[in-house]
């Protein structure tokens, strides 16, 4: 009988054990760790996600587990639609495929239910949001409740600045292509509890530039900055840009200013290398080949640990299809996709035959004009980013492409300067900027053959050189507006979506606000015209 | 004279000449002999009286002669013994008839089906499907009203889909609560697949909340309680063996262009680099990769049965060459049971059950591959191919990793299998408390292992493989279920109220955990990853209690309430109340129903109900978590690579609440020979659980929240009808229809309940959504551009409706259109036996409903046919004949695939026939599934979970023979 009552016994009381609280308190393993920020560690890998977030998709390799849900991890990669809605909407650049609404980007017909602007919303906005946790775990207060020794916060105080350029430098994103963007710091709660207040683009613009001087001089000066990292190089240029479009953002000119940060570049001890072809700096060795000296700010890919289908992996096999040969690059195949204009080759003095290095474009079996968008030999196809070193062999993994991204380069400076300068910006000097531009022709021609004069130095050069100069590089979008050849001026093929191209209403000088974001907060307000 | 008075006077009279003795004695089953327990044996118009115990003895002590003993037991007619002296007294108690006293499971325990109180059903084993049963959920298909069985795909090992009035659970878990032997499985791999369907005495499904709530954390969707068979005691040696072998094929192929129709479709309509592309060859890809698949299943079963024991083992195999090639499947298994008493008062009843699969999966990009590949390549090519098959090439004879893969190259040269071992077992014990009358106690500790294993290897010689080194891959696991439960019930006659009472308290807790590694290969290097490790780990706690109380034998009453807590939620929202209440009034026991003449049987049932949903597939939701960066997702800085940590959103989840209030009703008609019941119910669920997207601003841009309410309403009505039943022809049929819609109420997911896009569809980017939630409407309602017709009623292509006529179609002209939820569905079935023949048959079916074809709205437009980055042609579906699309803008999310998806299905025909002889009896058979399907719609197959047809895998039709060989 004892047997039985020991039975009941244990069953009761296993129960009873059971059934308290904390039975209930579990913690997970493996692939998911309790947020614990308790080591210099764990600041790091909290820090080098701000740089994988502009660069990688997600947690894995190939863009696995990837940090946005609702779009393909690869297509989600944030440099990768940053360089769409720059580039695909201009002159330099079209795409063959079909995936949904991608086509209205190059047709300017876009909605505010686009895939691929939505996305991109929801990429700086989530990388606003990861530098605002950054900052908000990293004040003194967190430091001593966290128990972080003295010694180990210099380190932490240096990423806290970065992070707070980072949110910076997203929020200049988001205001260049959207206008305003929902504003939120390191105060507001990130479970999507707290809807985030509107700012217009002047106040976002008085925002991106009070932290842009704000961490001005806690980074490091060019020199001190390692490869790949945002130091003061990385600030100077923001602030550059901001300034340059500054009538754009806010209606007020700013090209004083342009002179004043360009400057600070231009005498941080970068150069460009006339002795070097231009192709170098888009090579898999870009970051070792004598390239690497002219680079401001990288993003740095690598094909065995920094393994992503967006960033120059996509710009380096989305533009080889056709007759060419993807091996000739570095990679194991081409995607098919992108090709430029006839408007963009016509930019070349003798177009596909010109003497200028930085004419790089593929037309065996390729057809200058575009009949038909879905074909990729229509249009001439681009040979910029390639998976191929400086002495042709091939990056250590064919798929994924270890060249780094210039994100900012000298010769962006220069051309700045000069664009200024032109404009009316105190202290530019004529002189200066057309030494600047011929130094980059002089690479580009490898010889002083291409320079230009006083007399052939105006606007429309300028924009003509950043193109020639910057192309592919994210920048277009942005100097086509500032040109104000965007939308309502400007045609090039397939434009409006007709082939010979048309103009565009102004409105489209922005994106916009995404559907769903209108409907989950209603602080939001849509842009003009959508 | 009334007969208390005649007692009474017995009574007073019998002391006076006769003494008082003790008898003693065994009550035994009629049929099968087997001692009963807990008989109750009382002296007829007093209180003394016992039970009897394990080997159906029994003591009374202080029977006066002349006495009359009564002996009753649950589902068992009584019996009236007068006592003249004679000891023992053996008595035989032979079952009911009329099924209202048939035993019934309901939630932690048992009653008579004439004392259930809530919506349920019972299919017991004569009423199951028959025919090549792999999966247990086969058995109940087109049986229940409520219960809707959506048929597995032609997948080998694939399980049917089980809903119980389906809706209450939009996006958290949305299966049943399977209760295996007392054992809840679970609900994150409720692998049914490894209970040999063979092996199943009976299934009890638990629709409404008043009958859930008991299992209050985890009820909102039905419960489905499954009991194995056992042994029985004392029975002798019984071997049987049952063999069926089936062969099945796709019932139906998607309608795509032949080779000659999609040559002329491009020359008509291609530019000549099109034209160029064409081959010659007619091949049809699909019937390429189709096989007849073979299917083979024995099963193998020793029963036998001692005085104290019983011992129930059987062995079964099953193997299958699945429709597509290099599919295959293949599970032995192993389910045993002891049944041990130990003295008079303990039961112990110990169950395993094991099986081992091993599935060959076939490369599943092969079936949509299939589809798209150009029909006028051939399959091989000798000269140019790969490994012999046919493949794209770039120009520079690089294979085109962009362009699709040859659907026969694929499956040639992949090989990938997923071995599955699960072992679940479980010890019961059942125990009489002596000292106290009606008290027994019911403990169960189980555990249910399982522990799998994946690989997949490619042959590098191959198109898909030119492009990769990442050809091979393993992910390897276990998951671990521990349960311990506790009861008491406690049952006692309130005489003075003429009312039986029955109570039941107990305590709950149950574990889950799952583990698994992943290691896949560098894309670019063919170096091995890291493994990616997955952990999860739940719990689930809950004390409950039932008080039930029959009152004079006419109305039932019945409550119960469970207080549950969830490892899911954080501390100040994981504990939860549910409960609910329900009564029945058996007006089969009132004069009027006795007397009426047609009437055999009448019950009304009402019921309330409160459960909750938790299953949310996420476990720490709650807490501050960040996501290690894998080696291949680092970042460089300097000439250092440093790996990320993500953190985390955190959200603060609620228990997804459910309110039900259920009216029913039971009949019987004609001394039950049309028998049935209707049901009406009215259901809230309020704090949805949904993935839905967040505002900017979150640390994410989609997750689990808290959503809104929905109401949904139901009429299920079921009919049973005895059409024949003599010696050598019985033919019974059961019908049962169920009405169902739903609607959302409240919405505060967007500002101020705006609609919010819900549904990804495959073709499309970032949140191409083809539904919409708003209040007001059903959740399955699509979201569309309204297409343009002409007069002849042929979509035109790329007209929609502007339908705010600021002439520029955008998604500010996509509206609600349709809801894939069937208006009602219902289900058929037909039991028939001649002399040693037998027939069966079940019909299923749904109205109301409508599918979006994603395959042919993906697919039937000349854009998706000639636009390629490479130099390939996609297939279309047959419908661009019709359709004549030649652009691809909107028509991903067109009204026009907005189809009908109203069907009727045979799924199931068997014909039977029994040689009975004196030592064996063998059965043989020859049944059909999924034999027929009538529908209008457009597609592949009507029936769709969820209504987004993007399904490419044809069901299975098959021919099963079978032969059951009983010793």
């Amino acid at each position: 009988m004892k047997i039985y009552k020991l039975i009941i016994g244990l069953f009761v009381a296993a129960t009873l054990f059971v059934a308290c609280d904390d039975a209930l308190d579990l913690e997970p393993r493996g692939n998911l760790q309790l947020a614990t920020f308790d080591s210099l560690d764990d600041y790091q890998g909290l820090w080098a996600k701000l740089y994988a977030g502009l660069i990688l998709g997600g947690q894995q390799g190939g863009d696995g587990n990837a940090d946005i849900d609702g779009i393909d991890g690869g297509f989600s990669n944030y440099s990768r639609l940053y360089w769409k809605l720059q580039e695909l909407s201009t002159d330099e650049a079209i795409i063959a495929w079909t995936d949904e609404t991608i086509r209205d980007l190059h047709w300017q017909t876009w909605t505010p239910a686009n895939q691929f602007t939505g996305a991109m919303y929801a990429r700086i906005s989530y990388q606003i949001t990861i530098c605002n946790s950054f900052i908000r775990e990293s004040t003194p207060a967190a430091l001593d409740a966290n128990g972080i020794p003295q010694a180990d916060r210099a380190a932490i105080l240096a990423f806290r600045n970065e992070a707070r350029f980072l949110r910076a430098y997203s929020y200049y994103h988001g205001m260049d292509l959207f206008g305003s963007f929902p504003f939120t710091t390191e105060a507001t709660a990130a479970d999507g509890s707290e809807l985030p207040s509107f700012r217009t683009r002047a106040e976002l613009f008085s925002f991106i530039e009070a932290e842009l001087l704000a961490v001005e001089n806690e980074l490091p000066a060019p020199a001190a900055t390692e490869y790949g990292r945002a130091g003061q190089g990385a600030v100077w240029m923001t602030l550059a840009k901001l300034y340059l479009n500054a009538e754009v953002y806010t209606g007020t000119p700013r090209y004083d200013d342009v002179i004043t940060f360009t400057n600070k570049v231009i005498n941080g001890g970068y150069s460009v290398n006339t002795s070097l072809p231009y192709r170098n700096s888009f090579l898999a060795d870009n970051d070792s080949n004598g390239a690497q000296s002219e680079f401001i700010w990288t993003a740095n890919y690598d094909g065995a640990r920094t393994q992503t289908f967006g960033g120059t992996t996509f710009l380096s096999h989305a533009p080889v299809g056709g007759d060419m040969n993807a091996a000739d690059y570095g990679l194991d195949s081409g995607w098919g996709g992108i090709r430029t204009t006839p408007q963009f080759v016509e930019l070349f003095p003798g177009e596909e035959n010109s003497l200028d290095g930085r004419e790089n474009f593929f037309t065996a079996g390729q057809t200058k004009s575009i009949a038909n968008v879905g074909r990729f030999k229509d249009g001439f196809a681009v040979i910029k980013f390639q998976n191929l070193t400086s002495t042709n062999n091939p990056g250590v993994n064919l798929t994924f492409v270890s060249t780094d991204f210039p994100v900012y380069r000298l010769a962006d400076a220069y051309l700045m300067y000069a664009e200024a300068t032109i404009r009316g910006g105190a202290g530019g000097s004529t002189g200066d900027a057309i030494g600047y531009i011929n130094t980059l022709r002089t690479r580009a021609y490898g010889n002083t053959s291409g320079n230009i004069t006083a007399g052939q130095l105006n606007l429309d050069f300028i924009l003509d050189e950043r193109a020639r100069e910057l192309h592919w590089e994210g920048h277009r979008r942005q100097d086509l507006v500032r040109f104000n050849q965007f939308t309502s001026n400007g045609v090039w093929e397939w434009k409006g979506n007709v082939q010979s191209g048309t103009t565009t209403p102004a409105f489209r000088n922005l994106y916009p606000v995404p559907t769903t974001q209108l409907r989950l907060n209603s602080n939001l307000i849509q842009n003009p015209g959508y | 004279m009334n007969q208390k008075f005649k007692f009474a006077l017995w009574l007073l009279v019998l002391p006076l000449f006769a003494l008082a003795q003790t008898i003693t004695g065994v009550v035994i089953d009629t049929g099968t002999s087997q001692p009963l327990l807990g008989v109750s044996v009382i002296v007829k118009g007093t209180s003394n009286g016992t039970a009897t115990d394990f080997d159906g003895k029994y003591t009374v002590n202080n029977v006066p002669a002349g006495a009359i003993i009564t002996y009753s037991y649950l589902g068992y007619l009584p019996q009236d013994v007068l006592y003249n002296g004679q000891s023992p007294i053996n008595v035989k108690l032979t079952q009911n008839p009329s099924d209202l006293d048939t035993i019934v499971l309901i939630g932690y325990g048992s009653t008579t089906k004439e004392n259930v109180t809530a919506a349920q059903t019972t299919v017991n084993e004569e009423e199951f499907n028959r025919g090549a049963v792999v999966s247990p959920g086969q058995l109940i298909a087109g049986k229940a009203a409520g219960v809707q069985v959506i048929g597995a795909s032609g997948r080998p090992g694939d399980g049917p889909q089980i809903r119980v009035r389906a809706g209450s659970t939009l996006s958290g878990n949305q299966d049943a609560l399977y209760v295996v032997d007392g054992i809840p499985l679970d609900q994150q791999n409720a692998n049914l697949n490894t209970i040999n369907p063979a092996e199943i005495e009976s299934i009890t499904i638990l629709k409404d909340a008043s009958a859930t709530a008991i299992y209050g954390n985890r009820a909102s969707n039905g419960v489905i309680l499954i009991t194995t068979k056992k042994g029985k005691m004392n029975s002798a040696l019984r071997i049987g063996y049952d063999l069926q072998l089936a062969i099945s094929r796709p019932q139906k192929y998607l309608d795509v262009l032949s080779g000659d129709e999609f040559r002329a479709l491009i020359n008509a309509g291609g530019s000549i680099d099109d034209i160029a592309l064409l081959g010659t060859a007619n091949t049809d890809w699909q019937r390429e990769i189709y096989e007849t698949g073979v299917r083979a299943m024995h099963n193998i079963t020793v029963e036998k049965g001692y005085e104290k024991t019983a011992i129930r083992a059987n062995v079964a195999y099953t193997n299958e060459n699945g429709t597509l090639l290099t599919s295959g499947y293949e599970r032995a298994s192993f389910n045993g049971s002891v049944v041990q008493r130990v003295g008079n008062d303990l039961k112990l009843t110990l169950n395993v059950q094991g099986a081992m699969e091993e599935i060959r999966n076939a490369d599943g990009g092969a079936v949509g591959s299939a589809i798209d590949f150009d029909p006028t390549q051939s399959v091989f090519d000798s000269n140019n191919g790969v490994n012999g098959f046919f493949e794209y090439r770039q120009s520079n004879g690089n294979v085109d990793a962009l362009a699709p893969r040859n659907p026969l190259g694929l499956l040639r040269s992949l090989r990938n299998e997923t071995d599955n071992n699960q072992i679940r077992t479980n010890l019961q014990a059942e125990y009489k408390i002596p000292s106290v009358d009606g008290l027994v106690f019911n403990g169960t500790a189980g555990l249910d292992y399982n522990e799998f294993d994946n690989f997949s290897a490619r042959n590098p010689n191959s198109g898909v493989a030119a492009n990769t080194n990442a050809l091979r891959s393993n992910s390897n696991g276990t998951r671990l279920n521990q349960l311990l439960n506790g009861r008491f019930d406690y049952k006692k006659d309130l005489e003075s109220l003429d009312t039986k009472m029955e109570l039941t308290v107990g305590s709950s807790y149950q574990g889950f955990r799952r583990e698994s590694v992943n290691v896949g290969q560098d894309n670019g290097t063919g170096a091995f990853n890291e493994p990616i490790v997955n952990f999860n780990e739940n719990r689930l706690i809950s004390a409950f209690g039932r008080a039930t109380f029959d009152i004079k034998d006419l109305l039932v009453l019945s409550a119960s309430v469970s207080r549950d807590g969830t490892s899911r939620f954080s501390p100040e929202n994981r504990w939860g109340t549910f409960g609910g209440a329900s009564a029945a009034l058996k007006l089969t026991n009132t004069d009027f129903v006795q007397n009426s003449g047609f009437l055999s049987q009448l019950k009304l049932r009402t019921g309330w109900g409160v459960t909750g949903q938790q299953d949310i597939g996420q476990d720490f939701l709650y807490l501050q978590l960040v996501t290690p960066g894998e080696n291949q997702a680092a970042v460089q800085i300097g000439n250092q690579f440093f790996n990320t940590l993500r953190p985390e959103l955190t959200t603060d989840l609620r228990w997804e609440q459910t309110t039900e209030y259920t009216v029913g009703l039971d009949y019987g008609l004609f001394d039950d020979v049309l028998t049935g019941s209707i049901d009406v119910y009215t259901r809230e669920t309020k704090d949805l659980l949904q993935f839905g997207p967040l505002p900017a601003g979150s640390l994410g841009n989609f997750a689990l929240q808290n959503v809104g309410s929905t109401q949904s309403r139901g009429i299920e009505v079921g009919l049973n009808a005895k059409i024949a039943n003599t010696e050598n022809f019985k033919w019974n049929v059961g019908a049962n229809v169920t009405f169902n819609d739903i609607k959302i109420t409240d919405l505060s997911l967007g500002a101020g309940d705006a609609p919010i896009q819900q549904t990804p569809v495959s073709g499309g980017g970032f949140n191409n959504f083809i539904q919409e939630w708003a209040v007001g409407s059903d959740p399955s309602t699509f979201w569309v551009f309204r297409q343009v017709y002409d007069l002849a009623g042929n979509p035109l292509d790329g007209v929609f409706v502007d339908v705010n006529g600021d002439n520029v179609i955008n998604d500010e002209d996509r509206v609600r259109y349709k809801q894939s939820n069937p208006d009602a569905f219902f289900g058929f079935t037909s039991g028939m036996t001649y002399k040693n023949f037998d027939l069966n048959f079940t019909l299923r079916g749904a109205v109301g409903g409508y599918n979006y074809n994603n395959n042919s709205a993906g697919r039937d437009n000349f854009a998706q046919v000639a636009e390629n980055p490479g130099n390939w042609l996609n297939n279309a579906t047959a419908s661009i004949l019709e359709t004549g699309f030649t652009s691809n803008l909107n028509t991903l999310s067109s009204s026009h695939y907005i189809q009908k998806a109203d069907f009727l299905r045979l799924d199931n025909l068997s014909l039977g026939y029994t040689f009975q002889g004196d030592k064996r009896t063998v059965r043989t058979s020859v049944t059909g599934t999924n034999l027929l399907t009538i529908t209008n719609y457009d597609g592949l197959d009507p029936e769709v979970v969820n209504g987004i047809d993007s399904n490419l895998f044809p069901r299975a039709t098959s021919v099963v023979l079978g032969l059951t060989v009983q010793f």
